[in-house]
């Protein structure tokens, strides 16, 4: 364990990605992205791994499905415009579970936006920018601690469950500098094999509700890897029965196991009649603005978010029972919101504090929020 | 999935070739947009293979020699299996990544299948002639190149596993066209011998050192009794004025003496002159909120700063070059800075002085400890001298207004 130093949020993910393991970046410069490839440029060599500066986005995301089914752990940094472009391999990814780390790092968009100025506004697109009802899991980080140890998670996540993972951040949290302790913690880099012969091995076994390891190409495990649905040995398939399973399948490898990747931070939510749900950047200022109304007897808490997707529907549904009101902070117009009526379904208010203007909310602006009256029934 | 009698000749020949490969360098991973062409029901591969989206496989490819030094990589497609992407395979090329493109021309499929690059042509022969000159990707890969490029004909497969063997053991960017035109020569085309990519930046690698030591931080924020729960500060002023660095200083100062402390900013460039500014939040209990949106010190270094200073900063410290608010107190901060180190680059630095005078916190001596780490070390003593002398001289001013 070495003791707490200074980095900014870019810096704890390259760091913390080196920590998981990551032995291979592709990536395509961007701001407000580009520290993490300038950080791991350096540090990859270090520690025997490779760093390729990509011609574009989309053969950034090519090299890390490729890096990965050669066995390395393998992550991407871009920002909304790169995130677009590399929707089709991500889509490749999700199909032949291919285990890989995607970061996000939000500005306005969309296109070319307001860069490079804070948002928050590819939470959907994290969910749904590859086309198909496919599973995904994003989470978020809002300090610089958590940019660390979540992108930490964020390749635990990969492997476990053999999906691209989306790393969420926002041009405020990739700047931020503050403490953060590097854990000395280490995780194999290279992929260990699958712990069966060759001759038996399902690289897509669907029985069950996880994934078999993926054995790395060129060590005596041939296999069949397509972007078309296929069976467990990877051939192509066309038969609906078959087909049927693999949707199932694909559902419940993440449904099933929610307990392992829902994660979030409740603050002073034990008696709070208003929940302020909040992600990233605009969790720092809810929190904020959380303690202020606190001070002022306002009854309000705060639900900081890591886990974005799968959505924590549970915990809006507890909350739900017994609060009266819900303020949704963030820098959008209201993509988590609308997931949060989705689960009230009416038993409180659901209100929207939505910027993107490519200026942070701040507290007084929360506070605001939570000491109005709020409208007679 | 269907697969044309053609296109399984096809693979088998490709098939064969590829054992011929596997048993000299080693089993290889093949990628294609193109269907295996083994049949429906076959229970798996007899090598790694990819059935990917056309064009991308060449970036997967670059991905996968990262990962496997030594395994051979062959990329399968029709000679327009590359147009979507070309960029990547030009970048390939040029970089010279280990790996062979098998382009198979539009004669070894059957006529009606889709319309293959060189073979397109514009219906009128005249038109043709003057537009579409044929295209030839063999000599296209050549220009790029390629460590070796070849071609070779269904007709003889023995040939084209050899030429295939050749193409993997020439270790770079390799390109073998097959043909089923018989008209048409076979044979090495050309060679070019520079190094492949990933193995110069493995040598690279390799010779860097394995273990770096991090400096060890400041250690587990532990704030002293007397410590204030939170201090805000913003700096501003314009790009060249050393902000960044002042705030870095700053919220570092304040770790060593065990606060916790953040520090953002909107950091203009030196040569644009552009607004810059930083918040440095520090105190006893973990910061929220890293932005001082009430400052209990606010500096502006700059005259556009000055304008928009309309936040409520308890106390606000103006350079003295500036039209400021009555109110503000008033220094020679980049006077100081130019004075000791030649130049306004220190202007942040010196504004740390200032802000230790007035908050109490970081001490003078945590920021000199700090800046003499953290400013090269050629001005280092003189910014130190110069953020000393800003300190004196604000807290003389602050006993005179006692």
């Amino acid at each position: 364990m070495s003791p707490p130093s200074f980095l900014t949020g870019n810096q704890a993910i390259a760091e913390g990605a080196i920590a998981a393991g990551c032995r291979f970046y592709a990536g395509y410069p961007i701001t407000p992205s580009s520290e993490i490839a300038e950080v791991l440029s350096g540090r990859l060599p270090e520690v025997g791994g490779v760093f390729v500066q990509m011609e574009d986005e989309i053969a950034s995301i090519g090299a890390v499905v490729g890096a990965s089914l050669g066995g390395l752990k393998a992550a991407t940094a871009t920002s909304g415009p790169g995130f677009s472009l590399m929707q089709e391999n991500i889509g490749f990814a999700v199909a032949t579970e291919i285990p890989c780390v995607i970061v996000d790092v939000q500005r306005v968009g969309p296109s070319t936006g307001l860069p490079t100025k804070v948002a928050q506004g590819d939470i959907m697109q994290a969910r749904w920018g590859t086309h198909g009802d496919h599973p995904i899991i994003a989470i978020y980080p809002s300090s610089v601690q958590e940019c660390f140890d979540l992108t930490v998670r964020a390749f635990d996540l990969a492997e476990r469950f053999r999906t691209p993972v989306m790393l969420l951040s926002d041009a405020v949290v990739a700047g931020l500098r503050e403490q953060v302790e590097v854990r000395t913690i280490s995780r194999p880099a290279v992929r260990s094999g699958p712990g069966v012969e060759p001759a038996v091995y399902r690289p897509f076994d669907y029985s069950g509700d996880r994934p078999p390891p993926l054995a790395p190409f060129g060590t005596g495990y041939r296999y069949h890897v397509t972007g078309l649905i296929h069976d467990e040995r990877g051939a192509p398939t066309e038969d609906p029965a078959l087909v049927a399973r693999w949707w199932q399948y694909m559902r419940r490898k993440l449904d099933a196991h929610l307990d392992e990747i829902l994660d979030w931070e409740e603050r002073s939510l034990e008696d709070a009649d208003t929940v302020v749900v909040a992600y990233g950047c605009t969790a720092r200022a809810a929190a904020h603005a959380v303690d202020l109304a606190r001070d002022e007897g306002v009854p309000a808490g705060l639900l900081t978010l890591r886990t974005i997707w799968p959505f924590p529907d549970a915990v809006i549904d507890r909350l739900a029972d017994r609060a009266s009101r819900f303020v949704v902070a963030e820098l959008n117009l209201g993509q988590v919101r609308a997931e949060v009526e989705r689960v009230v379904r009416g038993r409180a208010e659901v209100a929207g504090l939505h910027r993107t203007d490519g200026l942070q909310l701040s507290p007084v602006q929360i506070v605001a929020e939570l000491s109005s009256k709020r409208p007679v029934a | 999935m269907t697969t044309t009698p053609v296109r399984d000749h096809v693979w088998s020949v490709l098939h064969d070739a590829f054992e011929h490969v596997a048993a000299r360098h080693g089993e290889p991973v093949v990628l294609s947009s193109l269907a295996h062409g083994l049949g429906p029901g076959h229970p798996h591969t007899r090598y790694g293979f990819v059935l990917g989206p056309p064009g991308r496989l060449v970036a997967m490819a670059v991905g996968l020699r990262a990962a496997l030094p030594r395994s051979p990589l062959v990329l399968v497609g029709a000679t327009d299996a590359f147009t979507i992407g070309t960029n990547h395979l030009i970048h390939a090329a040029r970089r010279n990544i280990g790996m062979t493109l098998v382009l198979l021309r539009a004669d070894v499929f059957d006529a009606g299948e889709s319309v293959m690059l060189d073979r397109a042509e514009p219906a009128r022969a005249s038109v043709a002639a003057d537009i579409a000159p044929r295209p030839s990707p063999l000599a296209w890969a050549a220009a790029l190149g390629a460590t070796f490029v070849a071609r070779a004909s269904l007709r003889a497969p023995a040939e084209l596993a050899d030429l295939l063997d050749e193409a993997v053991t020439a270790g770079g960017f390799s390109v073998v066209g097959v043909t089923n035109d018989a008209s048409l020569p076979t044979g090495v085309q050309s060679r070019q011998e520079w190094p492949e990519f990933f193995g110069t930046y493995r040598a690279w690698s390799d010779s860097l050192p394995r273990t770096r030591t991090r400096r060890p931080g400041p250690g587990a924020p532990r704030p002293p009794d007397d410590a204030p729960a939170r201090v805000e500060v913003r700096i501003a002023g314009v790009g060249g004025q050393g902000i960044k660095l002042g705030g870095t200083v700053l919220s570092e100062a304040a770790g060593a003496q065990g606060l916790w402390a953040t520090q953002i900013g909107d950091y203009g460039a030196a040569t644009r002159g552009g607004a810059s500014s930083v918040d440095v939040v520090f105190g006893s209990r973990p910061i929220t909120y890293p932005g001082a949106d009430h400052p209990d010190v606010r500096v502006d270094l700059s005259q556009a700063a000055a304008d928009v200073a309309d936040v409520a900063a308890q106390v606000l410290v103006a350079d003295d070059r500036l039209t400021a608010a009555d109110s503000a107190l008033v220094l020679p901060l980049v006077a100081i800075a130019r004075e000791r180190t030649g130049g306004q680059l220190s202007a942040g630095i010196v504004s740390l002085g200032a802000i230790a005078a007035i908050t109490g916190w970081p001490s003078i001596d945590a920021l000199a400890g700090v800046a003499s780490r953290k400013v090269p070390e050629r001005v280092a003593a003189a910014n130190v001298a110069a953020m000393r002398e800003a300190y004196d001289l604000t807290g003389r001013i602050l006993e005179g207004r006692r």
